[in-house]
């Protein structure tokens, strides 16, 4: 029974870090932009949720109404002025992924900078939906198992979107080879933008729902993007599916390895797994290519 | 403008004409006073809450009364802060150190913030001589190091004494049949846990209560429930987590969640956080925590008002007792009248300082009395252990189920 419970917590902790991966996976993975700042949208949407809550008793589900299109424009916005230029200026892909990674680290300390001098660097949590729901026997507490709902229906969506419709089909030409889709017609500067505004967006998703459960302060967002990218690398640049089994697959060994060998264990197993794939399959474990 | 000129060279020689007003002509325009703190990085948010702004607020505080007395010039001085940011990283704290030793020729230097980090500066402070009061420093390290480092002074409970008396309170309990007498000990992979952990295990021993669990999880933990379980299957009746902030709201979420209450609930450091007193509201009544202050200690409602004007947020023990180690300062140079730092070294270590988080005295440049057990009685954090100690309350038993 403790097993179970044990592999319970860690599928909703691997929905989690599937959660937190997705919209790096549109940013990087169909945008081709390395965001650097990426966990500082996360950051954002917490506080969101955090002061709608403490200010005006917003409930935080209702706070996405606000921080969604928020995150939303300000990544396009971001894409449209600062990566922009750099997209037309790159020689190659390589000069490219170099130089977004500089200016977005740049932007990660202005965030940071930011968010300490408005709210301080002082810890912030709140009770929300902290009640326990009993899963065949088990008990887990219901903020949890709501990201864990988001996340698979935000990576079943996603794999929809990018397989079955004329837009996905548009994106995934982008993913492959922007200069060849540009040759058919795509408007490359305009659905990328849009690739990354949507990660930005989802991002604030994924801040709401995980602040619910996990305390944060204005200097959290580098933890998540750091936890992202290896997500995005173990389950595949791009793929969707990929990103939330990787998900899956750290929260389990995270769990199983506490349990059966030592909670003490749990970031080595998870920095152990990540290493394996990088050696055996580097492409990511979903990945085709 | 002539007749100004000459009117200044008057007054000069008025004031050089009286022995009393040369002393004053040469006192110092202001204190210099330099520190290096995380202002960025991840010790940021601890920095910022618990040292920097007891820095600026304790200046503040200073400056409005016009200064610090020096008696040698028989005149108030005020203080001028240089601060630096340290980034969290470590060298970087030992060379911003050195340079306002060095460079800055500042009057005195501020510790930093976090053990590492100021067990890594000590000895720039002592290769210097400038004398100072570390408080967010907790190792058992700093017992070895007094005649080594004789300008540092420690005046945070250490991990031996913040963790005999838990074992003492739990063997008292099993001797009037109050609790069995089962321990469980949860404590985050770091120094500061791995240490109290330690410590708990040998105080346990010593005072022959059962220790039935006790595991690590690492800084960063994203769920702590399996563990909780586990805890909670072994039926412990006093449950000890040392822990970080972030852990500290897990694992009372968590318990909460699965309806792990036992009567003796322990969190580490974030306990007293205006946080969770937002996360838990009446729910942490009868937590017991790490460390505590005074609260009958003359001054500190006034302090609480001040500080909830410059900041805009409540205060945490951390910081009541950070801006008691500036007072200890305080004091001391007043008493030695000058900037002498070997001087005020010595006032720190022989004096007897009342501030408003405790009564400070060292012994071998550690606060051995140090408030080492505190405990959510309403909303406030009063202190349990070392009983003895004025304004400790009574311990409130059972904590209250979740």
């Amino acid at each position: 029974m403790v097993l179970f419970e044990a592999i319970l917590s860690g599928v909703l902790v691997g929905g989690m870090y599937g959660l937190i991966a997705l919209g790096l996976n549109l940013q990087y993975g169909i945008a081709r932009m390395m965001n650097l700042a990426y966990g500082e949208t996360l950051m954002g949407g917490a506080f969101t949720a955090f002061w709608f809550l403490t200010l005006w008793r917003i409930d935080p589900l209702a706070s996405l109404l606000f921080s969604v299109p928020v995150a939303f424009c300000g990544n396009w916005l971001i894409y449209r002025y600062l990566l922009t230029p750099l997209v037309r200026r790159a020689a190659n892909r390589d000069v490219l992924e170099a130089d977004t990674i500089l200016v977005t680290f740049g932007l990660l300390f202005v965030f940071q900078g930011v968010a300490l001098v408005q709210w301080g660097g002082e810890y912030r949590g709140y009770t929300y939906l902290a009640v326990p729901v009993h899963v065949l026997g088990a008990t887990v507490a219901l903020n949890r198992v709501l990201a864990f709902v988001a996340a698979v229906a935000l990576a079943l969506a996603l794999y929809w979107l990018l397989r079955a419709t004329r837009l996905g089909g548009a994106l995934r030409a982008i993913a492959i080879d922007p200069v060849a889709a540009q040759l058919v017609a795509i408007d490359v500067p305009r659905l990328s933008a849009l690739a990354f505004a949507a990660g930005g967006a989802i991002m604030a998703v994924a801040g709401t729902l995980v602040s619910m459960f996990l305390s944060f302060n204005a200097s959290i967002g580098i933890v998540y993007t750091l936890k992202a990218l290896i997500v995005v690398i173990m389950g595949g640049v791009g793929r969707m599916l990929g990103c939330l089994a990787a998900g899956l697959i750290l929260g389990v060994a995270e769990a199983l390895g506490a349990y059966l060998v030592d909670p003490g264990l749990t970031l080595a197993i998870n920095f152990a797994l990540f290493l394996l794939v990088l050696l055996v399959r580097p492409q990511g474990l979903f990945s085709r290519g | 403008m002539q007749r100004r000129t000459v009117l200044k060279g008057g007054v000069s020689l008025l004031a050089a004409a009286g022995a009393p007003m040369v002393a004053r002509a040469q006192a110092p325009k202001s204190i210099r006073i330099g520190y290096a703190v995380s202002l960025s990085g991840p010790y940021a948010p601890g920095a910022q809450s618990t040292t920097w702004s007891q820095y600026k607020l304790w200046a503040k505080d200073v400056n409005d009364a016009g200064g610090i007395f020096l008696k040698k010039h028989d005149r108030k001085v005020p203080i001028e802060l240089i601060d630096y940011d340290d980034r969290s990283q470590i060298e970087e704290a030992i060379r911003l150190v050195e340079r306002l030793i060095l460079n800055d020729k500042v009057d005195l230097v501020l510790p930093p913030w976090g053990t590492a980090t100021n067990l890594a500066t000590a000895p720039v402070f002592n290769k210097h001589e400038y004398p100072a009061i570390h408080y967010t420093a907790s190792a058992m390290r700093v017992r070895q190091l007094g005649p080594r480092w004789p300008y540092s002074f420690w005046a945070l409970v250490q991990p031996d004494n913040g963790t005999e008396p838990l074992a003492a309170m739990c063997a008292q309990l099993k001797k009037e049949g109050k609790i069995k007498g089962r321990i469980a000990i949860m404590h985050v992979a770091d120094q500061l846990g791995v240490e109290m952990a330690t410590a708990m295990v040998d105080a346990c021993k010593k005072a022959a209560v059962e220790v039935v669990y006790n595991k690590s999880y690492p800084l960063g933990v994203s769920d702590l429930q399996p563990q909780i379980r586990e805890v909670m299957a072994l039926e412990p009746d006093a449950f000890f987590c040392f822990s970080y902030p972030t852990d500290t709201f897990m694992v009372t979420e968590q318990a909460q969640v699965v309806g792990f209450s036992p009567p003796i609930f322990y969190t580490g450091v974030g306990t007293p956080f205006p946080a969770y007193v937002a996360k838990f509201g009446a729910k942490k009544n009868g937590v017991l925590l790490y460390g505590a202050v005074d609260t009958t200690a003359p001054g500190q409602k006034e302090y609480i008002e001040r500080h909830k004007a410059m900041f805009n947020r409540g205060v945490e023990i951390g910081s009541i007792g950070t801006y008691g180690t500036l007072q200890i300062l305080q004091k001391a140079i007043e008493q030695v009248g000058e900037i002498d730092r070997k001087k005020i070294r010595d006032a720190i270590a022989s004096g007897t300082f009342e501030t408003i988080a405790d009564v400070y005295t060292f012994k071998d440049q550690v606060h051995q009395t140090a408030w080492a057990v505190g405990q959510w009685q309403g909303d406030e954090v009063v202190g349990i252990y070392p009983a003895d100690k004025r304004g400790a309350k009574p311990l409130m038993f059972p904590k209250p189920k979740w």
